[in-house]
């Protein structure tokens, strides 16, 4: 008998972008390697990943190469992996199976804990599922940090019918991914909270809003939803709970919630004045709860540990734990998943590892394309959200990305207003025609035409979109740009006319 | 044409009528959505020329002209900024000689931005049709073009 070793590796769309698919084709015929595709752990810089069984658990072969194979099938120079100190240093609870299991098996997802939080929410009243989740202090992870139970009580004495739930899988802000490994690494776990969801507010069918840049994630996700459903998972009650995956195609304004549900309807992805809000008045116009896909992978194990377990998490107004998702110049890019609480320099050097070969820190930008820039002044500021509020930023999904010595502040400001102009939906002014003046502004002075006026003029033009626009692009938009004005006004000043 | 429209409509036909799957549906099959195309679309949808319009040239995934062979997007998110996707473009554009937006000569190749592929922590990232390259240096760009030509 052929004795092949099992040999685990990644099958997430970046550990394949970064040579995991190579390594799978180089093997795959090989009768001496069993190589089983897992979830990624997340330790993105480590990718590819090659992992086998040994007594003391998982060892690890990082930035492996196809002529590696020898000395990996020999067990030499391999790493425990519970000695890496990126993945050693956090405190993973949504992803503390990354890495270790396969996306597709629902056994195994149910032999390590999973489903027991559904278990738990069909032995409580729909009210005590919510008073769970008031308990756990959940905030929406997908930028907003709404209190979850607070729009579940709304959806739930809501009178119209058939109620919805739709998570929002358009995770578009840029230096995000979280949302994509979940999708394609641990699909069940976002039906389960889906599943709690519907329970706790009654509701009938289900949605995922799938970016089209994420084709991967719909494969599996539809696939684990055929699996849930010959498990007779998606049942309510004795009711049908079927759910539906939707793939957009390309607008990322629907990524909020009124614009998602207008293109669910198969419409221009346009925002809807709120209220009414979707809890009261969604897909087409009945109670509908559209949350992050974080969001819902989160609240399994709210219900099976506790509301009181989350809640012992994390700091004062922030609970739980957040993933944060390191990108740009750090040395050491990947998902991080720690409690509220730790300072952005505590993050970027402890996980981050500091610069990248070469490079000097500049900036670091939280919360995606419409976030704040710090400069390195700003890196003591807790992540939790309050302190950020307070700085007059947001953690949004948490993307984290640095900038280093070579970044040219005018050109990046200008790109982010461009980002704007092309991406806003066209439902207010002050976001349609802002935007666009905006980036002309901004062209201006990166061409050496700008003079102070521009200056002040980006200002007060920043200004009347955070108050009057509908929606956070618009709303939000000016901050990247007022914020790299304010750290680095050397930089601005000197590209101006004199 | 009609007829076409009419098959693929129907394989979609749901409760109340949605365009943009219609759409959608339409261009997975056809590899474009034809402005032609627009009446009957709204005919076997029971619903205007106007709002077929209005969806198609909302979304930047859909197409009114068939792309060329091979569709090349750059992701211009922050991470893929930071780590200099502007060079990898400008690399991809001198050696394709064509713009963004734009189709080389012989129908080849599309040249295209994207704002986000969720590929951040090995970036800058490179899709080609389904493949997604990451870690992308400029000097990479020829060999890996090579595969396409």
């Amino acid at each position: 008998m052929s004795s092949a070793t099992r040999l685990y590796l990644s099958n997430d769309t970046s550990a394949r972008a970064a040579g995991a698919g190579l390594l799978a084709d180089a093997w795959a015929d090989r009768p001496d390697v069993q190589l089983i595709r897992l979830s990624s752990r997340g330790a993105f810089f480590l990718e590819p990943m090659v992992e086998r069984d040994s007594p003391d658990g998982r060892l690890a072969w990082c930035n492996v190469q196809p002529e590696d194979l020898p000395s990996i099938l020999a067990g030499t120079g391999g790493t425990p992996v519970r000695s890496i100190p990126f993945l050693a240093n956090q405190t993973r609870f949504t992803f503390a199976d990354f890495g270790e299991t396969e996306p597709l098996a629902l056994d195994e997802y149910q032999a390590r804990g999973g489903l027991k939080g559904l278990e738990q929410a069909f032995r409580l009243t729909p009210d005590a599922i919510v008073e769970e989740l008031r308990v756990s202090q959940l905030r929406g992870r997908g930028g907003a940090a709404f209190p979850v139970w607070n729009k579940w009580k709304v959806a739930q004495q809501a009178k119209g019918r058939p109620k919805s739930v739709v998570a929002n899988a358009d995770e578009g802000d840029a230096g995000t991914y979280c949302d994509r490994m979940i999708l394609e690494g641990d699909p069940f776990r976002l039906l389960e909270g889906m599943l709690i969801c519907a329970r706790a507010i009654g509701a009938s069918r289900g949605y995922v809003y799938c970016r089209q840049e994420y084709p991967a994630a719909a494969v599996t996700l539809r696939a684990a939803i055929q699996k849930a459903d010959e498990a007779e998972l998606l049942d309510i009650d004795g009711e049908p709970f079927p759910i539906e995956v939707v793939e957009g195609a390309g607008s990322y304004v629907c990524g909020e919630e009124t614009a998602l549900l207008e293109s669910l309807e198969g419409k221009r992805g346009v925002v809807r004045a709120r209220p009414p809000y979707p809890a009261q008045a969604g897909l087409y116009g009945q109670p509908t709860i559209v949350s992050n896909v974080l969001t819902f992978a989160t609240i399994p194990q709210i219900l099976s540990r506790g509301g009181a377990w989350h809640a012992s998490l994390g700091t004062e107004q922030s609970r739980g734990t957040i993933a944060l998702q390191l990108g740009g110049r750090v040395k050491h890019p990947g998902l991080v998943e720690v409690p509220f609480g730790l300072s952005l320099r505590q993050v970027l050097e402890q996980f981050g590892g500091g610069m990248a070969p070469g490079s000097r820190f500049k900036a670091v930008q939280v919360g995606g394309p419409l976030g704040s820039l710090f400069p390195a002044a700003g890196l003591e500021l807790p992540i939790c959200y309050d302190a950020f509020a307070k700085a007059g930023a947001v953690l949004g999904h948490g993307g984290i990305v640095v900038y280093d010595h070579e970044t040219d502040m005018v050109d990046l400001a200008r790109h982010f207003m461009a980002f704007t102009a092309d991406e806003s939906c066209g439902k207010c002014t002050p976001c349609r025609i802002g935007s666009v003046r905006g980036r002309e502004i901004l062209e201006r002075i990166q061409a050496g035409g700008g003079t102070l006026e521009d200056l002040a003029l980006l200002d007060d033009l920043g200004e009347t979109m955070k108050l009057a626009s509908l929606c956070a692009l618009g709303g939000r938009a000016p901050y990247p740009v007022l914020t790299a004005i304010e750290h680095f006004p050397v930089e601005f000043r000197s590209k101006l006319r004199t | 044409m009609h007829e076409l429209v009419e098959k693929i409509l129907r394989q979609v036909r749901s409760g109340p009528p949605n365009i943009l799957k219609a759409l959608l549906a339409l261009q997975q099959q056809v590899g474009h959505v034809p402005v032609e195309a627009i009446p009957d679309i709204a005919h076997n949808l029971g619903t205007t020329n106007a709002h077929i319009a209005g969806v198609l040239s909302y979304y930047p995934d859909l197409r009114v002209a068939a792309p060329g062979r091979h569709v090349i997007r750059v992701c211009m998110g922050e991470s893929c900024y930071a780590n200099g996707c502007g060079r990898v473009l400008r690399v991809l554009q001198d050696s394709l000689r064509t713009d963004v937006g734009e189709t080389t000569s012989g129908g080849k190749f599309t040249l295209d931005t994207m704002s986000c592929a969720g590929n951040c922590a090995v970036s800058p990232t490179v899709l080609i049709d389904r493949d997604l390259y990451g870690r992308v240096l400029p000097s990479q760009v020829e060999t890996m073009l090579g595969r396409y030509r």
